[in-house]
């Protein structure tokens, strides 16, 4: 904004030092350089720390606690609860926000699977937008961790596929296909991270330590499913709007500057409940469940389906399937 | 270094503020205190079961949303209490002959005028009871109760009442995991019209928007909370401006 | 402890923190001087520091939204010029392998030109990755112990440290030949050579890792092909002689002394090969994408012909082509050694046309279209030419520093005045790095 002033002044000042000085010729110039120099420094040092001011604005919200705040996995329960409250009062001073910030851990014997129905998904993005209200996203972006494709009968060409349609859906000559994280079994986006601020857990989430993340983006470049989200900015939400039941690994209001991506809602599901995609999709096409649980729903779905995985080429075993009605 | 020593300090102020704390009878700090020394225990999930679950663990019930009885036709006047007046179906129907040709909403010369029917070949006493109007009836004739709508249509998507089965059609919410919670289901006809069962059109979301640095005029998210039912006329009322 | 005149060369002295003091003082002092040309450039290299210096603290404070960068296109101009300097740092090192290994005198004596300019190129790329960072605050998350950087597995990891090592390496050696010849002494080979070594391999290694970092991503690829690495390296060897020839001409000027014909000759020569190397690769890949075709081509088609209407980078990369197909008729023709302006038009043509194929041409298609076949341009935003131009700035702000100190030192204008005896030794200062000179 204010980025021209402080370099047209400084430009001003250094130019009569610079002519200051090739006008010498007397013995009396070297005090005259050095004065000019003097000037020159002064000036330009003044100018830098204009010029960098928006940092020390910036640097004024960071506490102390925050910026020294170790990775998820080194905190011990004392001080991981110490942050748990430290973020809630943070919500509180930044939006107004009465939340609760938990941090559930994975059950042993759970392993989650999610299947996703594409003879009767009809598209309606309404998944995308429980993702968009129940994650505490950025309101003005529209960011959700799905993203549907509107995808041409008879391919499975995605080239020839289409976010953006705001037509009455479904379209006859189309079907639709919702996108989000695959929770792979062997995460790229993992391998890549070069501060280990993303990880597997036990239960097949890939989650991010949001606030050891430093935002190099380079788990967004490696993602082929194009599940991973960065915030550009400050998340904007009105403070009536705001989930309040929040995980520290899940849906709490990601900071500036951070990556961010799908957890399969491990703040509800880690406590048996169902994903909020789930739960508003109003045709039944997504399943749920337990992996390693012979009876559950999903396992049902994997034996008796035609089920198939995007991109299984890639050979990155995703725990997210999809399937047609035979 | 900095790090080191002013984490000790914070422990030790966490410390010294815990067992006043304590005291005080905060639980969350008794919880905290309490598991302190054996280290890896689930923090915030305080409750549920973390082992396998012994097998006969009692499960909690599932709900599915019926509904309360045979329906109730409103007869478009008002009792003196203002309140609108419905009637049973048998009100009518025992004394109208049945006509078991009917099969569009075109042929109704009295009531139910105007009734979008498609549905396959079936007429309306394929699965309307011609014996007892309140009640529905199976290909074999025996009475069905509308709350058991389920039975008459799984006679001819099997497919689909499979998949039901098995959890995989229908929506649902609550908990995926039926030892820690209850779960709701809907049945066939909470999103399937009976008389046009083919799911309607409806206007989507809002789509999403990949260029966070084009501002974008009046960025509310848009008031499409409801899944309106859109008329293939009805233009598209929102998306990139 | 060094009690020893400095009017007696012939007697090895021993290291003392206080001559290397003075050594730093005397550098400092000398490359601030100069006439009016000097400070003119100066002043305005500052100016556009300047302009980037702001940009850059607003878009840590605003969020990189300023940026035209998406989830869709999440690397843009900042990783583009990482990309371009790593490969110039590299190349710096190809003054190095004619004069050690080949034994080239006359190279020899100027080889501290190149190594200069890697240390320039290093903290270049160094700044635009951190630029590009969302959390600047947090870079010390990479830094054992506190930081856990996750090494082996992240190639990233791998970039950092190889980076910093050779910005570490080449410090050192200009640092000691600097400081032997203020000494006035001769430089002891036992103290530099293993390093000159140690950094031609490491030269090689910085760009292989790098260009490892787009190449081992499977979801990607326009990337994931194993000629990314060689052609890295190709590129390199022509944009770092190329800036090298050029800046070996600015210095003969600045210093009004004619040397350095030899060299040239030979970095000519391996920018004839080089260059030629590099355009084979491109042609190779370009045909393996469009006889191939499929939906694996569509990032190339996209590069060179647009995708569905969308044609953005097809001006850049077709520019860069014509660019370094030009520059490379001109440094085969024979006058490129008789007629300096033949020379510099190419050098000037295949630096900037290899800016654009490492930079814009490579690492943006790599992400257009997205992983999910979704197509979301990117045009650079103001602030981001704001920063780049910024780091530019700064780059050569060093790089003019570096070279003014050394040629002091070299043409014999620096030297260790005769130390006054009155203090003892001060405390040890840091170890010999080049961020105490700048």
């Amino acid at each position: 904004m204010s980025s021209n002033g402080p370099t047209g002044k400084e430009g001003n000042g250094g130019t009569d030092g610079g002519g200051g000085g090739c006008g010498k010729s007397d013995c009396g110039c070297v005090s005259r350089r050095t004065v000019m120099k003097g000037v020159g420094a002064t000036l330009g040092t003044a100018a830098f720390a204009r010029a960098i001011a928006p940092l020390t604005e910036w640097a004024a919200n960071i506490s102390a606690d925050e910026f020294l705040q170790r990775h998820y996995k080194e905190l011990s329960l004392v001080d991981l609860n110490i942050v748990l409250r430290r973020l809630e009062k943070e919500t509180k001073d930044d939006y107004g926000a009465e939340v609760t910030i938990s941090d559930p851990k994975p059950q042993e014997g759970v392993k989650f699977g999610y299947a996703l129905n594409l003879s009767v998904c009809n598209g309606c993005r309404k998944c995308a937008e429980a993702c968009h209200i129940e994650n505490n996203h950025d309101r003005p972006s529209h960011q959700s961790y799905i993203r549907v494709f509107e995808m041409q009968k008879g391919t499975m060409d995605m080239e020839q596929g289409n976010v953006n349609y705001d037509k009455p859906v479904p379209q006859p000559d189309k079907f639709y296909m919702p996108v989000q994280c695959q929770q792979c079994e062997h995460p790229p986006c993992v391998d890549v991270c070069p501060v280990e601020a993303t990880w597997k857990e036990p239960d097949g989430i890939v989650v991010v330590d949001y606030n050891w993340c430093i935002g190099c983006r380079y788990c967004e470049a490696a993602c082929p499913y194009h599940a991973r989200r960065f915030n550009w900015t400050k998340p904007e939400i009105p403070k009536e709007e705001i989930n309040p039941d929040q995980g520290y690994l899940s849906n709490r209001i990601r900071p500036q500057g951070t990556m961010e991506k799908c957890t399969f809602c491990l703040h509800r599901t880690r406590n048996g409940r169902l994903p909020a995609c789930l739960e508003a999709c109003p045709t039944g096409a997504r399943v749920f469940g337990n992996l390693l649980d012979p009876k559950s729903e999903i396992r049902w779905v994997l034996e008796h389906k035609r089920v198939f995985i995007l991109k299984e080429d890639l050979g990155l075993k995703p725990q997210f399937f999809y399937f047609f009605d035979s | 270094m900095m790090a080191v020593s002013k984490k000790q300090a914070r422990a030790l102020v966490i410390f010294s503020g815990g067992i006043v704390l304590v005291f005080g009878g905060g639980q969350v700090f008794h919880h905290v205190f309490a598991s302190n020394r054996q280290e890896p225990v689930a923090a915030g999930a305080a409750a549920g079961p973390a082992a396998p679950a012994p097998e006969p663990a009692t499960l909690h019930p599932v709900h599915y949303r019926l509904p309360s009885g045979a329906p109730r036709v409103s007869t478009g006047t008002t009792d003196p209490g203002g309140q609108p007046v419905a009637v049973a179906c048998s009100t009518c129907h025992t004394t109208t002959k049945p006509n078991f040709q009917t099969h569009s909403g075109a042929q109704l010369v009295q009531f139910h005028q105007g009734l979008n029917y498609v549905h396959g070949n079936l007429t309306c006493l394929s699965c309307h009871n011609d014996q007892d109007y309140n009640s529905l009836h199976l290909a074999n004739h025996q009475r069905v109760e509308f709350t058991d709508v389920m039975q008459l249509c799984a006679q001819c998507h099997g497919h689909q009442w499979e998949s039901y089965q098995h959890g995989a059609h229908g929506g649902m919410n609550g908990h995926w995991d039926l030892t820690r919670g209850a779960r709701t289901r809907n049945i066939c006809t909470n999103c399937h019209d009976p008389h046009a069962p083919k799911f309607p059109l409806v206007q989507p979301i809002f789509p999403p928007r990949d260029r966070i640095s084009v501002p974008l005029p009046g960025h509310q998210l848009q008031e499409t909370t409801s899944l309106k039912p859109a008329t293939s006329t009805s233009p598209p009322h929102h998306g990139t401006p | 402890m060094s009690d020893l005149p400095p009017t007696s060369p012939v007697v090895p002295r021993p290291f003392s923190w206080r001559s290397f003091g003075r050594f730093l003082g005397n550098a400092a002092l000398e490359s601030l001087d100069g006439g009016k040309v000097f400070y003119v450039w100066m002043i305005c290299l500052s100016a556009v520091f300047l302009v980037g210096a702001n940009a850059w603290a607003v878009q840590v404070r605003d969020g990189m939204a300023l940026t035209n960068m998406s989830d869709h296109v999440s690397w843009g101009l900042y990783i583009a010029n990482f990309t371009f300097l790593v490969g110039l740092a590299a190349g710096g090192v190809m003054m190095v392998i004619p004069a050690y290994l080949y034994h080239d005198e006359e190279m020899h004596d100027i080889v501290i030109i190149g190594e200069l300019l890697a240390i320039a190129a290093i903290i270049m790329s160094l700044m635009f990755v951190v630029c590009d960072l969302g959390r600047p605050d947090r870079f010390w998350h990479l830094l054992p112990p506190f930081g856990r950087l996750n090494f082996p597995v992240s190639m990233l990891s791998w970039d950092v440290i190889v980076l910093n090592g050779y910005l570490f390496i080449n410090a050192y050696i200009c640092a000691y030949l600097l400081y032997t010849r203020y000494l006035g002494l001769t430089p002891n080979p036992r103290w530099y050579v293993p390093f000159v070594f140690l950094s031609i391999i490491w030269a090689i290694s910085i760009h292989t890792v790098t260009a490892f970092l787009y190449c081992g991503l499977g979801g990607r690829p326009f990337w994931n092909t194993a000629l990314l690495a060689p052609r890295f390296l190709a590129s390199a060897f022509v944009s770092g002689p190329a800036f090298i020839v050029l800046a070996i001409q600015v210095i003969r000027q600045a210093v009004g002394r004619h040397f350095g014909d030899g060299p040239i000759r030979t970095l000519v020569n391996i920018m004839r090969i080089t260059i030629l190397v590099n355009l084979l690769m491109v042609v190779s890949e370009v045909f393996t994408e469009f006889y191939t075709g499929g939906a694996h081509t569509s990032s190339g088609r996209y590069l060179y012909f647009g995708l569905h209407g969308h044609t953005e980078l097809v001006p850049w990369i077709w520019c860069s082509v014509g660019l370094v197909i030009v520059a490379a008729g001109l440094l085969l023709s024979p006058s490129v050694f008789t007629n300096p302006w033949v020379l510099n038009t190419a050098c000037v043509l295949a630096f900037i046309g290899i800016w654009i194929e490492k930079g814009m041409g490579l690492i943006i298609p790599g992400f257009v279209p997205s992983t999910l076949h979704e197509i979301v341009e990117y045009r650079p935003s103001a602030i981001e030419w704001k920063v780049t131009a910024g780091i530019w700035a700064l780059g050569l702000i060093l790089y003019t520093l570096f070279i003014k100190i050394a040629a002091g030192i070299f043409l014999n204008r620096t030297k260790l005045q005769a130390l006054p005896d009155i203090q003892p030794a001060p405390a040890p200062a840091e170890t010999p790095s080049i961020s105490a000179t700048s």
